[in-house]
């Protein structure tokens, strides 16, 4: 008992809560205000887009690959369907996810083509997919920033499923966005860990050959998990615009480096085979809290883009080092 | 032996691709703006900008040839013509103070990649995420000293060092060539070169047979991190300012041109040659597209669609020839 309890407290992902309580601790005595409903709502909405598209590279790393295609597709997806609704004067929420999601499917499928079939490595032709997609965006679809959203669609942003007011009269107020990352969390927590095609991605995460051996198909696999990481990015796209009530073909590009750093810090090793839901979670909470607290700290946001990036240096650097202690004593 | 040869004639003929696709583009825009394309104007005007990301290719090329990658060059580049730039600045500007400064950047670009080869080489995390990170840390590094906007102020003869020409040649060309010149020399005629490739190949093999794997890892990312440096220097040089994000499309653009020049992403192989003439080539098709008035970002989609086609085809080839 005893043993499985020690266990438990030296996973990944009870290291990451010591470091989010640690932290939180911190912003609190310097900060008493941090500690409220307030806090709770806000972090939830800071951290609802990063929450889709970590889940989705999450499963993408686990599997053994990555995807660095997923900004670049949620934009031409999301803007694409924009351009094309006002174009048609269509205004329904259903028919725009179902465009971004049909878009995210099709560049996933070209993702998983190039990987499954051609046998590119994962980064190369993932980067040429984005490279391919945000030019074209840009290129093509034009490079204005469109404000003027279709109603109904824009209308979802004013939906809330939560509303505090505090003391001070402020009201926060939880957008329904929340419950998508909720659905697929859930989803992929469920099908990773009870399902043979969540096994499967981790087995084909660990070796190739050996998952092929033991009778997974290893290409249907690895199309399921690219098309996944198409669709969960098309509808992460969709959502950021009706958040934001604007699209933009540019605003997430970048954002790749911090998601693969939030599932890596969440204990998922890059090289694939390891990784919890429940990591991932946490790991996306504590870059959030650091990317929002910080001015609360006194710290300038000019320091933000480095403090993030020794968080996420030593973070990683203390889960390579335990996957190296974990090999090594596995072969004696 | 025979190995060797063969691997030397694909390579051959790899960089003789990529020498007649540069011909053809010089005749096809020769043909259709013979005054603008092949101008003195634009010829300098091309010398002085693929000097730049040129060095960074090379310096992705030795890291990919290590089996590895480095995505933080631009980061390092970035950085280390930050500091550079504040010690230039500080000092007073003399021409003294200007080399004082290109040593200084090209320290911290040397300190940067040690970092690296430090966390790839001795922690064993994968170099794709160590570099990844290093390019936030360092981009993060030139924010925070810089808070934001360019540093300008820099002495106006240090922009000479991009921007003139020595006998009607490009001083960033002539630096350009030098660095051609002694990566190769170092791959080609130094121990450690052909210690690089053997681990690249092997890894585990190179280990048992003798070669510190940690010393040749250290030793490739701090070449890498002057080689940034050496870039940063020119970019700063060229815009006579520091930015802690310029040249941000150079870490896509670096990694094609590796793979253009023949590099294998997987490691062990990869020629100078190749690759400077990769070079050469995505900077004709850059200024043939300037000069056609193509919409820029047309270009981010051809780059992307050209790597991806040369990937396919070259693993197509060698699926091929498995076969057979």
């Amino acid at each position: 008992m005893s043993k499985k309890v020690k266990h438990i407290l030296a996973t990944n992902e009870a290291i990451v809560v010591y470091i989010i309580i640690a932290l939180c601790t911190l912003i609190g005595i310097v900060n008493p205000a941090f500690f409220g409903v307030s806090t709770v709502i806000t972090l939830s909405r800071a951290m609802l887009i990063t929450l889709i598209f970590a889940t989705c590279e999450m499963i993408v790393i686990i599997s053994g690959g990555i995807d660095v295609s997923f900004p670049a597709v949620a934009c031409i997806a999301m803007y694409s369907t924009i351009r094309f609704l006002l174009a048609f004067e269509i205004d329904s929420p259903v028919i725009a996810y179902l465009c971004v999601s049909v878009i995210g499917l099709l560049f996933g499928a070209l993702n998983a083509y190039l990987i499954a079939k051609i046998k590119l490595p994962p980064l190369i032709a993932t980067l040429g997919v984005s490279s391919v997609a945000n030019g074209a965006t840009l290129a093509f679809l034009g490079t204005k920033e469109i404000s003027n959203i279709p109603e109904k669609i824009d209308a979802l942003s004013k939906v809330f499923i939560l509303s505090y007011t505090n003391p001070q009269g402020i009201t926060y107020q939880l957008t329904v966005m929340f419950l998508i990352p909720l659905c697929m969390i859930l989803a992929a927590f469920y099908i990773l860990k009870y399902t043979m095609l969540g096994r499967g991605i981790y087995a084909i995460g660990g070796d190739k050959n050996a998952a092929r051996i033991a009778g997974f198909n290893v290409t249907k696999i690895q199309f399921i998990v690219y098309m996944t990481s198409g669709l969960f990015a098309g509808i992460g796209g969709l959502t950021y615009t009706i958040l934001m009530r604007q699209a933009s073909p540019q605003s997430l590009m970048g954002s790749e480096m911090m998601v693969i750093a939030a599932v890596v810090v969440g204990g998922t090793r890059i090289t694939g085979g390891h990784g919890t839901m429940i990591g991932t979670v946490l790991g996306v909470l504590l870059i959030a809290i650091v990317q929002n607290n910080l001015i609360m700290l006194g710290i300038p946001t000019h320091y933000q883009t480095f403090v993030v990036g020794l968080i996420i240096v030593i973070g990683t650097s203390i889960t390579s080092l335990r996957a190296k202690k974990i090999a090594n004593s596995a072969k004696v | 032996m025979e190995k060797s040869k063969k691997f030397f004639k694909e390579a051959d003929k790899n960089t003789l691709a990529l020498f007649g696709i540069a011909i053809m583009i010089f005749a096809i825009m020769g043909i259709f703006a013979p005054k603008s394309f092949l101008g003195i104007a634009n010829l300098q005007g091309m010398c002085i900008q693929f000097p730049e990301y040129g060095i960074l290719a090379l310096g992705m090329m030795l890291a990919m040839i290590s089996g590895g990658i480095d995505l933080s060059l631009v980061g390092i580049a970035n950085f280390s013509s930050i500091v550079g730039s504040i010690v230039m600045i500080k000092t007073g500007g003399s021409g003294i103070s200007i080399l004082f400064g290109i040593a200084t950047a090209l320290t911290v670009g040397a300190l940067c990649g040690l970092f690296n080869g430090f966390l790839i080489g001795y922690l064993r995390i994968p170099a794709m995420l160590v570099t990844l990170c290093g390019l936030q840390l360092y981009t993060g590094l030139g924010l925070a000293v810089t808070k934001g906007p360019a540093l300008t102020g820099l002495p106006e003869s240090y922009s000479l060092l991009a921007n003139g020409a020595f006998f009607g040649v490009p001083i960033a060309l002539i630096i350009f060539l030098v660095v051609v010149g002694c990566v190769s020399y170092i791959l080609k005629a130094t121990v450690y070169g052909q210690q690089v490739l053997y681990m690249g190949t092997n890894d585990v093999a190179s280990r048992y047979s003798g070669i510190n794997n940690l010393k040749v890892t250290m030793k490739t990312y701090l070449t890498g991190g002057i080689l940034g440096a050496i870039s940063g220097v020119l970019m700063a040089s060229h815009y006579n300012s520091a930015k802690a994000d310029y040249g941000s499309s150079y870490t896509l653009l670096t990694l094609l041109i590796a793979v253009l020049g023949g590099t294998d992403p997987d490691g062990g192989k990869g020629r100078v040659a190749g690759v400077a003439m990769a070079v050469v080539v995505l900077q004709l098709v850059s200024s043939a597209f300037n000069i056609m008035r193509v919409n820029a970002f047309v270009k981010t989609f051809v780059w992307g669609l050209l790597l991806l086609v040369i990937m396919i085809i070259t693993k197509l080839v060698e699926n091929r020839r498995k076969e057979a």
